[in-house]
This record gives C-alpha cells, sequence and structure tokens, in this order.
C-alpha cells in the first residue's frame, strides 16, 4: 500500500488526533480552555478584600516593583528568590488563612507560577491569584 | 550497505529525540499550553488545543521514522513543525520575551537561547539529510538501470 506524501502527512495528523482528543477529556477538569488560570483559581480584588485579616498578599513581582510600591500589607515572594523568601512567608502563614498572589497585570504569570509552587511544594490549599494583579487592585483603589 | 545503515542510525537517533520529548509533554500538558503561552502568539484555546496535540504528533512521527510507515509524511511534518518552532523562537527572542520552549519539558527550562538553537538547527539539518535521502532512495528504486 503505497500513500502519497500529503496522504501519509494527512494519515498521522489524524491519528495523532485521537490520542490527543482522549487526554483533552480526561485533563477537562485540569486545565480551562477560556483561559490559563481555571475561574476556581481566581478572586476579583473586591472579593479578596471582603476576606479582609483572614487572606495573605503575596507580591510575586520582582524586588525592585515591590520596593516602588505594592498592596498594603503585602508579603514578597518572588521566584528569583523563591527558597530564601519562602521561609520569611510560611513563618507569618497560618492554617485556615486564604492566600491572594498577584503579579503586575492580568497577562503576566509570575502569580500563577508561585500560586502553583505554594500548592505543589508548600502544599498549601486556598491560593488564589489575583484577578487583574496589581494594575486591577490600583484601578480598584485610587 | 554501510550507508544505509548510517542512515537508518540517524533516523532512530531523531526518531528516540521526538519520542522522548513527545512522551515528557504527553505527561504534563497544562505545562505545555502555558509554554505556548509564553509565546504570546496564539490565543489561549489554541494553545490548549496544540498542547493536547502537538506531543501525540511527535510521537506518532518518531514511531513513523522507526518502522518506516509513512516514513515520508513523518519526515515533512517534523520538518515543517521544526521550522515554525524555530521561527516562533527567534520571533519571541526579537520581541524580548523571556522564554522556555518546553519542547523537553522542564529539562529544558534552563536552556538558554544559543543552546535551543543550536539544537534546533541540528535537528533540522539532519531532517533535512533524511528528506535528501529519501528522495535519493526514491528515485534510485524508480529508476534502477541507472544504479546498477
Amino acid at each position: 500500500m503505497k500513500f502519497s506524501l500529503p496522504r501519509q502527512a494527512l494519515l498521522l495528523a489524524a491519528l495523532a488526533l485521537l490520542p490527543a482528543v482522549g487526554q483533552a477529556i480526561y485533563f477537562r477538569d485540569k486545565i480551562s480552555w477560556q483561559s490559563p488560570i481555571p475561574p476556581s483559581e481566581m478572586v476579583s480584588v473586591d472579593q479578596a478584600r471582603e476576606w479582609g485579616d483572614s487572606a495573605i498578599w503575596i507580591d510575586a513581582r520582582p524586588d525592585e516593583q515591590f520596593a516602588r510600591d505594592h498592596v498594603p500589607g503585602a508579603i514578597l515572594l518572588n521566584e528569583d528568590r523563591w527558597n530564601e523568601l519562602l521561609p520569611q512567608f510560611l513563618a507569618v502563614w497560618s492554617p485556615g488563612k486564604r492566600i491572594v498572589v498577584y503579579c503586575s497585570a492580568q497577562s503576566c504569570d509570575l502569580a500563577r507560577e508561585v500560586a502553583e509552587r505554594l500548592r505543589k511544594e508548600a502544599q498549601l490549599s486556598d491560593v488564589f491569584v489575583l484577578e487583574g494583579g496589581w494594575e486591577g487592585w490600583l484601578k480598584k483603589n485610587r | 550497505m554501510v550507508k544505509s545503515f548510517v542512515w537508518r542510525i540517524l533516523d532512530f537517533i531523531i526518531a528516540a529525540i521526538f519520542i522522548y520529548a513527545g512522551v515528557l509533554k504527553v505527561l504534563d500538558p497544562v505545562q505545555l499550553a502555558h509554554d505556548i503561552e509564553h509565546y504570546q502568539i496564539l490565543p489561549w484555546a489554541v494553545g490548549v488545543g496544540l498542547a493536547f496535540y502537538l506531543p501525540w504528533l511527535e510521537i506518532f512521527c518518531g514511531l513513523a521514522l522507526i518502522f518506516r510507515l509513512f516514513y515520508r509524511g513523518a519526515l515533512a511534518i517534523l520538518t515543517a513543525l521544526v521550522v515554525i518552532f524555530l521561527v516562533a523562537t527567534i520571533a519571541a527572542k526579537v520581541r524580548g520575551l523571556d522564554i522556555t520552549c518546553g519542547c523537553f519539558g522542564h529539562a529544558s527550562q534552563n536552556w538558554s537561547f544559543p543552546t535551543h538553537l543550536a539544537l534546533d538547527l541540528a535537528i533540522l539539518v539532519a531532517l533535512a539529510a533524511l528528506c535528501y535521502c529519501s528522495v535519493a532512495r526514491a528515485r534510485a528504486n524508480a529508476s534502477p538501470t541507472l544504479t546498477s
């Protein structure tokens, strides 16, 4: 059975589609097709503020941006100095507290990565990423 | 005889690279979707679709090279994938994006841009050589009198 090159390529492309669809169905609860962060792992500025003292705010931006300005009471915890800053954060964290992580804007990825590491490496639950990030917070607090 | 053995070895090396890369990515499609997102070229939903699809395409093409089934089709797809990836990587670098390619899962996270580029170019050269060999073989088969 001999196939032309385009037909061979098409057949391979179609074959690869089968397990891909199966895997997409299997992972349907683990990834959102609408946004990089599942809605259940996000929190709006208003909601986070309502949590008051039961929430700890984490600034995942680089040191210099944190030094310039940050959400009052926020703790610096970025990936550049993760090993150094994580123990400092854990010292002020207590069970039952919600964690709100933010970076510069909705499109930045630092908050998601820090939130992911807190869940995986520090085994913490109730970790949320702030919708709109620092820019979103500024809009609501100007 | 020795020559065809060498080409076959190259088949296996390229196949192994793509199967290895594919399997690593199949294990963590969520991370791959985020790696694709870092390029800031495609909408998120398209990136998610590719994160599920591309690793399997790499694995199937790698297997096709090993078993010589749909061989030319696999070479064409892999060459196209590497070219697209190279262009996307260079475009990201030009736009000043700090990206991890995600090509080999977490193993490639700390690779520098020149390392990415060198590896991709080496794979592209190897694929081009295999394409050339495949065409030459097809021509020789089509006109056996020329080779005898």
